[in-house]
């Protein structure tokens, strides 16, 4: 007794072939990072051959005693658990970049300031008489 | 004091503190005028930067609020940058005294240790923390003071002094959320040595603590969630020291 019939089938592989165009597409656009589509493509290719050769998810459930579309909603979390998982090391790396670069920011800012008064300083004084070059002896 | 020919900066950490900043400036260059003052505003909304300004420190504007544990950081950023050896960090709310950091950076000068804090609770006089906060800082302080293996009564303290070890590695990496006592698990992990000695403290007049209250059993508890997160964390590698 097979779990999936043809119309699942044909679901799956639309939703895996468009998923993974979009990603594709997004890529090209250059609006998402490769760095971040890696998850994405691999679930678009999960669903996608998920669709194309159902009997491998069908033998899996039956080997863990799971009905398929159990196994099939327990796979959907853990994406989803992976994907926030992956997001919160992003926002992590990101913040502390952010953090990095506003200290860094106004320290150079301060930097230019003393600079800028060193400048006024400077311009301030009458310019030293240029040292005479020592006489050449012959 | 007498600092040879070490230098010492001041880093205090301002968000909207322009109606005391001005009085904290002046009690250090009266009486510790031997460190310079650095004050790193931290995206105030009122007139802290310009105040101190006028007052003469120098004053490092941060684009963007980073809390306490950022606007620290920065000054240790620019105490390690200019070459400082010796960093206090000190409240830009006129609670620690100008007075006492002699007392703090003695065990620095003496090579006994690479931060030294000024605790409430070494010696019993002057203000301390009442109720539930007492019992907060209690707890922690039994915590850190099992975690680094040597007697920490004032974990929170934010009235301390780095000598150039320690504002190496605060430089390179200090904790956002809970920095004073998360610092304490991060300079033990490196195996930089920590001290503290007795303090005072007035009752703030401006401003409210970073520590309210009624939200006391709260703080400490992530608190605690954080400094046990950390003992777990990779100590940082620092490579070779070139400044």
């Amino acid at each position: 007794m097979y779990f999936f019939r043809w119309e699942h089938r044909v679901a799956l592989i639309l939703a895996g072939g468009v998923l993974l165009l979009t990603t594709l597409e997004l890529i090209r656009k250059r609006r998402l990072r490769e760095e971040y589509s890696v998850l994405w493509v691999l679930t678009a290719v999960g669903i996608l051959i998920s669709g194309i050769y159902p009997r491998v998810l069908e033998w899996v459930a039956m080997r863990i005693t799971l009905h398929p579309s159990v196994l099939m909603t327990f796979l959907c979390v853990l994406f989803l658990m992976a994907i926030l998982l992956h997001y919160s090391v992003v926002i992590s790396k990101h913040s502390e970049r952010e953090k990095g670069l506003a200290q860094e920011a106004a320290l150079l800012k301060d930097e230019i300031a003393r600079l800028r008064e060193e400048v006024k300083e400077v311009k301030k004084q009458p310019p030293e008489p240029k040292p005479r070059p020592p006489a050449l002896r012959t | 004091m007498d600092l040879g020919d070490r230098r010492a900066l001041t880093i205090i950490p301002a968000y909207n503190e322009a109606d005391c900043i001005q009085r904290v400036i002046r009690d250090l260059r009266e009486r510790a005028p031997w460190t310079d003052v650095l004050v790193v505003n931290d995206g105030s909304r009122d007139a802290t930067a310009q105040r101190a300004r006028e007052a003469g420190a120098r004053v490092i504007d941060l684009p963007v609020n980073l809390g306490i544990g950022g606007a620290v950081q920065t000054g240790y950023r620019y105490a390690w940058q200019e070459g400082y050896d010796v960093a206090f960090q000190f409240d830009g709310d006129g609670q620690h005294r100008a007075s006492r950091l002699a007392d703090l950076v003695r065990p620095i000068l003496a090579g006994e240790a690479d931060l030294v804090i000024g605790s409430r609770f070494l010696e019993s006089r002057g203000l301390r923390a009442t109720g539930m906060r007492w019992v907060g800082i209690k707890i922690l302080s039994v915590v850190l003071s099992l975690s680094l293996r040597q007697r920490v009564t004032d974990p929170t303290s934010g009235f301390r002094a780095a000598g150039r070890r320690g504002i190496r590695l605060f430089a390179r990496e200090y904790p956002q959320d809970y920095p004073e006592p998360e610092s304490l698990v991060l300079l033990h992990k490196q195996g930089l040595r920590v001290c503290e000695v007795p303090a005072t403290m007035r009752r703030r007049r401006e401003g409210t603590s970073s520590i309210r209250p009624l939200h006391s059993a709260h703080y400490m508890s992530k608190v605690l969630l954080a400094v046990v997160m950390d003992l777990f964390k990779a100590p940082v590698h620092l490579g070779e020291e070139v400044a």
